[in-house]
C-alpha cells in the first residue's frame, strides 16, 4: 500500500531526493488510507444490501436516509442536546468511577494490608457484569439520573482499578531499590517512581473505562429515559425509524474514537520518553 | 461426499416448484397480537380478538385442512408487531393500536385493514397512593410513564391536551406495562394512564381523573392482513374473518360476559379491572364492534392528523386504499349479522342502532 502510494505519487522522485519529511508524510497518509479500507468495504456492503433489498427497508435504512436524519437532527440542535446529556452522564460516571478505581488500585497496589483485606472481595465483585447490577441498582437508586451515573461508575471502577494495580505490580523491583538508596519520601516515590512506571497501564485502564462507560450508558439509557443518545435509539426503534438507530450507532462510534484519540495524545505527550517497538 | 450431497440438495431445490405457490392453502397461519400477558405470558384480554385465541376458534376452523395456526404475543407491543411484519413473520394483526399501525404504514409496511378490533372504553389517570397530587396540572415537571410507540402514547397526549397541557410540561418516560406497575408501587413514576381498580384495592395507587366512554379520547383498534398473504390466499382470509365475526358475535352476548372476564383475567390483568371497566358497557356491542364504519375512518383520520402534528412519522401516511371491507361484509351477510352492531358517525353518535335484542 505504502509503496504503491509513493511510486504513483507525482512528486515522489523529487521527494526521494528531497528529504525524509515528505516520505514520512506519505507513510502517514498510507496508514490512514489503510485504516479506511475496511470502513469503505463495510459501507459498500451496506449500499449493496440496500440496493439488493437483502433486508426489508423498514429494517435496514439506506445511507442517504441516515445522512438526511443526521443533518436534520443536527440542524434542529436535537442531536447536540442528546449528546450533551449522554456526555455529562459519561463524564460523571468516569469522574466518580475513575476516581474510586484509582484510589482502590493505588491502595491495593501500595499497601500489602489493604491488598490482603480487599483484593479477594474485589476479585469476586469484578466478575459481575454491570448489567447484573442494574436490577439491584434500580431498587436503591430508582430509575432516574442516579441509576445512570452509578451504573456507569461501576462499569468504570473495575478496569481502572485492575490496570492501576497491574501497573504498580509490574514496577521493577530495582527501581524501588534505587529510590530506597536515595532515601525518597513516600511523595517522592509516588512522583518519580510509581507514577511514571505505572502510567502506561493507567492510561490503558482509562481507555478501557471510557469504552465501558459508553457501552453502559447506551444500556441504561434504554431503560426509562427521556433523553440521551441511547434514548434516541430506542425511540427510533419504537417509531420504526431505524435510521435514527444507525445515526446513534455512528455517533457513539465517532465519540468513542475521538475520546480514544484524545487519550492517546495525552498519553504520548506525557510519556513521550518511552520508545515503542511496534 | 459432503459437497456432492449439498449440490444434490441444491439441484432438488431448484427443480421443485415453490410449494406454497402450487397449493391454494398455506401450511400455517401466523396471527400476531400487539401485547402479551403479565410477565410476557402468551395470553390476551379485553377484546373479541383475544377471545378468538382463548376459544381456539381459528384453530378449529382450519383443523380439517391441516393448517396450523401460530399465535404470537409481543411484549414489545405494537412496534414489535410492526418489526415482525417487516421481517415477514406474521400474516394477521389482531388489534393493532392507532399509533403503531400508522407508523407501520408510513414506513411502507404492506397490509390491508379488514376489521376493527373494538372501540370505546374508559381511561383513568393514576398516581402512586402516597402522592399528594389532586390534578394533572400539579404533576407538571414530574415523571409520567407511557409505553412510547404504542397507542397509549397518543392517549396520554390527548389527556394532556384536554387539560390544556402538553408533553413538554412533563418528563414523559417510556416503560412497558409490567414496569409501569412496578414503578408505581415504588413511587419511581408520578403518574400514568391505566385501570386503577386492582391498584386501589391493594392501596398501591389511586385515580385522580377519569374519562368515561369519550369517543375522542379512545381510538378503535385495527385488524389487518398482510398484502402478501391476502394476494395468495384470499379465500383463507375470508374464512378467518368470518370465524372472527362469529367470535365477535359470541362476545357481545350478555350470557358470555362473565365467562369472558374470566378468560381475559388469565392474561394476568386482574379480574376486578375487567369487571369494573366492562360492566359499565351495558350493551357489549358498543365496544366489541368489528365494523369499519364512519366512526372508524374518522377516528383513524384524527390519529393521522395527530401523528403528523407530533411529528411521529417522517413520511406521509393516508387512509386511502388501505381498507378492504369486503371480507367483513361477506362475513356479516353469511352470518346474517348485517344489522347486529350499531353504526356510529364521526363523533361517535349512533346513527344506525344495532338489532333490537329480544
Amino acid at each position: 500500500m505504502q509503496a504503491a502510494t509513493s511510486s504513483s505519487h507525482p512528486i515522489a522522485p523529487a521527494a526521494a531526493a528531497g528529504g525524509p519529511a515528505v516520505r514520512a508524510w506519505i507513510a502517514v497518509a498510507g496508514r490512514w488510507a489503510a485504516g479506511l479500507v475496511l470502513p469503505a468495504l463495510l459501507f459498500g456492503l451496506w449500499l449493496a444490501a440496500v440496493r439488493g433489498q437483502w433486508a426489508p427497508e423498514q429494517i435496514l435504512p439506506s445511507p442517504a436516509l441516515v445522512w438526511q436524519s443526521f443533518t436534520e437532527l443536527w440542524q434542529s440542535g436535537e442531536l447536540q442536546d442528546h449528546l450533551a446529556i449522554s456526555a455529562s452522564r459519561v463524564a460523571w460516571g468516569l469522574l466518580i468511577g475513575g476516581g474510586a478505581g484509582l484510589l482502590l488500585g493505588f491502595a491495593m497496589g501500595l499497601s500489602a494490608t489493604v491488598r490482603a483485606y480487599v483484593r479477594p472481595t474485589f476479585d469476586v465483585v469484578a466478575q459481575f457484569p454491570v448489567l447484573g447490577w442494574v436490577p439491584l441498582l434500580i431498587i436503591f437508586a430508582g430509575i432516574d439520573e442516579a441509576l445512570k451515573v452509578s451504573a456507569i461508575s461501576i462499569a468504570v471502577v473495575v478496569p481502572v482499578a485492575v490496570n492501576t494495580l497491574a501497573g504498580i505490580a509490574n514496577i521493577p523491583h530495582t527501581q524501588v531499590e534505587v529510590a530506597r538508596v536515595y532515601r525518597f519520601k513516600l511523595g517522592q516515590v509516588l512522583r518519580h517512581v510509581v507514577l511514571p512506571a505505572s502510567a502506561p497501564s493507567l492510561f490503558n485502564g482509562l481507555r478501557q473505562a471510557t469504552m465501558q462507560a459508553w457501552l453502559t450508558l447506551v444500556f441504561v439509557e434504554l431503560l426509562a429515559s427521556s433523553e440521551g443518545i441511547g434514548y434516541l435509539m430506542v425511540w427510533g426503534r419504537q417509531l420504526g425509524q431505524l435510521d435514527l438507530v444507525v445515526v446513534g450507532m455512528l455517533l457513539i462510534g465517532a465519540v468513542g474514537v475521538s475520546l480514544d484519540v484524545l487519550l492517546r495524545r495525552a498519553e504520548s505527550a506525557l510519556l513521550g520518553w518511552r520508545r515503542v517497538a511496534f | 461426499m459432503k459437497r456432492r450431497t449439498f449440490s444434490a440438495a441444491l439441484g432438488a431445490l431448484a427443480l421443485t416448484p415453490p410449494a406454497a405457490f402450487a397449493q391454494d392453502k398455506p401450511p400455517v397461519i401466523r396471527i400476531g397480537f400487539p401485547n402479551a400477558g403479565t410477565g410476557g405470558r402468551p395470553l390476551g384480554g379485553g377484546s373479541y380478538t383475544a377471545n378468538a385465541h382463548h376459544l381456539r376458534a381459528i384453530d378449529e376452523e382450519f383443523k380439517a385442512d391441516g393448517i396450523r395456526v401460530e399465535w404470537k404475543f409481543f411484549p414489545g407491543a405494537g412496534p414489535a408487531l410492526n418489526e415482525s411484519l417487516a421481517n415477514g413473520l406474521v400474516d394477521f394483526g389482531f388489534g393493532h393500536g392507532d399509533l403503531p399501525v400508522l407508523v407501520g404504514r408510513s414506513t411502507g409496511l404492506k397490509h390491508k385493514v379488514i376489521a376493527s378490533s373494538g372501540r370505546g372504553g374508559d381511561s383513568y389517570f393514576v398516581v402512586p397512593a402516597a402522592s399528594s397530587a389532586k390534578t394533572i396540572a400539579e404533576l407538571k415537571g414530574k415523571r409520567i410513564a407511557t409505553f412510547k410507540g404504542t397507542a397509549s402514547q397518543l392517549t396520554l397526549n390527548r389527556w394532556f391536551e384536554k387539560f390544556g397541557l402538553n408533553d413538554k410540561d412533563f418528563r414523559v418516560i417510556s416503560l412497558d406495562s409490567d414496569s409501569t406497575l412496578a414503578a408505581l408501587s415504588t413511587g419511581d413514576i408520578d403518574g400514568t394512564v391505566r385501570a386503577p381498580f386492582d391498584l386501589e384495592a391493594r392501596g398501591v395507587a389511586r385515580r385522580i381523573h377519569e374519562i368515561l366512554d369519550d369517543p375522542y379520547i379512545t381510538r378503535p383498534g385495527t385488524v389487518w392482513v398482510s398484502d402478501a398473504f391476502e394476494a395468495r390466499f384470499p379465500q383463507i382470509v375470508q374464512r378467518v374473518v368470518t370465524r372472527l365475526v362469529k367470535v365477535a358475535h359470541w362476545s357481545t352476548l350478555d350470557a358470555n360476559r362473565e365467562r369472558q372476564y374470566q378468560l381475559w383475567a388469565t392474561s394476568g390483568t386482574p379480574y376486578v379491572d375487567y369487571k369494573a371497566t366492562w360492566d359499565r358497557a351495558r350493551d357489549l356491542r358498543d365496544r366489541l364492534n368489528p365494523l369499519l364504519d364512519t366512526y372508524y375512518t374518522a377516528s383513524i383520520q384524527r390519529s393521522i392528523d395527530e401523528v403528523k402534528k407530533y411529528k411521529l412519522v417522517r413520511r406521509d401516511v393516508s387512509i386511502d386504499g388501505w381498507l378492504e371491507p369486503k371480507y367483513l361484509q361477506n362475513a356479516l351477510k353469511e352470518l346474517k349479522l348485517e344489522d347486529w352492531w350499531p353504526q356510529q358517525d364521526a363523533d361517535g353518535k349512533t346513527v344506525v342502532p344495532g338489532r333490537k335484542l329480544a
